[in-house]
């Protein structure tokens, strides 16, 4: 639906809060780049500055809902411009989560600076954080240019994202288990792979919302899901 | 996350079974209707079934023969010297342009309620005893009684005026008159009851009042109305048709129609862009 409504005013709103979430989602991959970073370098001074950057996120999240709140009371929008608005608030939750895991790795980052690090798993984690990061800008771009295939392709790189998740938590459990004095380090590592892990999930959800706003229906809840860790790891098996 | 898909059905199904009308029959079942007023080709072969204890709603722009095709539905266009009406319409199986069907007989079954409140210039009273009379459906005075108390009862109406059923129609309130006026299209037990617009003239005070009627009145009735309000459409009613330049472009489940149309004329005319 690309005609404009015959009140303008209408278009105006709508075009200003998508702004405001992809506004959202670039300060989410900048705070996500940066907690990655200060993990990378041991920068405690960026990861504190990332996680003051958090406030931005969710005053944002705020303002997209109070924003789609005042649309749908005075507009009430229907059919496509109603999945818009409703796509609007899905996706600034699931920012704001990715905002908070972001905060979450540099909070993180800043305690393994002081700690002995466990040898590979850093770049294994930047490179799952790459990967991630990748989905994430796709499915805001799918988003924003209502490309339901781009958006498809994205949900279906979340397998690999999980993939790479189960390899490092098999890493970082024979880690622990090899040497107990890595599980201080290992825990902190192990709660990062895991944000990461989360906001492919997010990303995969972002992508969702274009598929809803572009066909109208959400795709059905079979999409890959590939946690393994929970078999991998059997206290009975020692 | 929520479940957008599941909730839409939930939506969409909410009103259909709280009710559970008889759903197998329609109640009326218009085939290839076409209608012309002189040259003008204003309905374009359209098929549609409506249902029983349901309220369906015609919504398009002006000129698109919504109001047309449903003055087709108890033969209002016959009035009209220069329409011609082309195809079957159907109520309850029965074709209602059979030479043999009686119209103002059809009249009683299929109700009519206009635009504009158009009360007699009699009182209260009369104004709903009138069809009932004409139509002999009250044997005494303690009948008439009866009809005109349910039926007002029925229209909201009756704690409002019972104290003063003799004073003149055309002294209610815009929003009593109208409910006078659907209380006079039910005094004669009608079938289908046909809306033009019903709330265009009323304040929206007056308009909840009838569109909770509405929603009552689908209990016992068919109810068909014609509106520009689109947010009226989706409040009121169970099935939305949306017409446009004479041709019925969408049918379907109201909720569906909101929220997901396949046209995309219709989406046009529901979010309010030029098309």
């Amino acid at each position: 639906m690309t005609k404009e409504h015959i009140v303008s005013a209408f278009d105006r709103d709508l075009e200003g809060i998508q702004a405001t979430v992809m506004k959202m989602g670039g300060l989410v991959e900048e705070a996500l780049r940066g907690a990655i970073k200060a993990l990378e370098t041991g920068d405690t001074e960026l990861a504190q500055k990332v996680r003051k950057s958090d406030r931005s996120v969710d005053e944002l999240d705020l303002k997209v809902k109070h924003d789609a709140a005042r649309i749908l009371a005075l507009r009430s929008p229907t059919a496509s411009d109603l999945r818009l608005v409703l796509s609007v608030i899905e996706i600034s939750a699931h920012l704001e989560r990715c905002g908070d895991y972001a905060k979450n790795i540099a909070k993180r980052s800043i305690v393994l600076a002081e700690n002995a690090q466990i040898e590979g798993t850093v770049p294994a984690l930047r490179r799952m954080a790459t990967f991630v990061l990748s989905m994430l800008s796709d499915a805001l771009d799918a988003y924003i240019r209502k490309d339901a295939s781009l958006a498809e392709a994205v949900i279906e790189r979340d397998l690999e994202a999980d993939d790479m998740y189960n390899t490092l938590f098999r890493s970082l459990l024979t880690h622990m288990m090899e040497d107990p004095r890595s599980i201080a380090a290992g825990m902190h590592l192990h709660f990062i792979a895991k944000n990461i892990e989360r906001v492919g999930d997010h990303a995969t959800g972002i992508a969702e919302q274009t598929i809803y706003v572009v066909t109208g229906a959400l795709p059905e809840d079979d999409r890959p899901k590939k946690d393994g860790t929970s078999i991998t790891f059997k206290p009975s098996d020692e | 996350m929520v479940d957008m898909a599941a909730m839409g059905t939930t939506m969409k199904d909410m009103h259909q079974t709280d009710r559970n009308p008889t759903m197998t029959e329609p109640k009326i079942s218009a085939k290839n209707v076409n209608v012309f007023y002189g040259e003008t080709h204003a309905i374009k072969d359209v098929t549609v079934d409506i249902a029983d204890k349901t309220v369906t709603a015609f919504i398009g722009p002006s000129g698109c023969g919504k109001s047309t095709f449903l003055r087709c539905l108890n033969r209002m266009n016959d009035t009209i010297d220069i329409a011609r009406v082309q195809g079957t319409i159907l109520l309850d199986g029965q074709d209602i342009y059979d030479p043999r069907i009686d119209p103002v007989q059809l009249r009683a079954q299929v109700g009519m309620v206009f635009q504009k409140p158009n009360p007699f210039p009699k009182s209260i009273y009369d104004n709903v005893a009138y069809g009932p009379r004409i139509h002999g459906m009250a044997a005494n005075k303690a009948e008439l009684d009866d009809i005109v108390e349910s039926s007002l009862r029925r229209a909201a109406l009756w704690n409002e005026v019972k104290d003063r059923l003799d004073a003149p129609g055309t002294g209610l309130s815009g929003g009593q008159q109208q409910r006078l006026c659907i209380a006079r299209a039910i005094a004669t037990s009608p079938e289908v009851l046909l809306m033009d617009e019903p709330c265009s003239a009323l304040d929206p005070i007056a308009t909840a009042q009838v569109e909770e009627l509405i929603d009552e009145l689908r209990a016992n009735y068919s109810v068909v109305i014609v509106t520009h309000s689109m947010q009226q459409a989706a409040r009121v009613s169970q099935k939305t048709a949306f017409f446009h330049l004479g041709q019925l472009v969408e049918f379907g489940d109201t909720g569906e129609i909101f929220t997901n149309p396949r046209d995309p004329r219709t989406e046009s005319y529901i979010t309010g862009r030029i098309g």
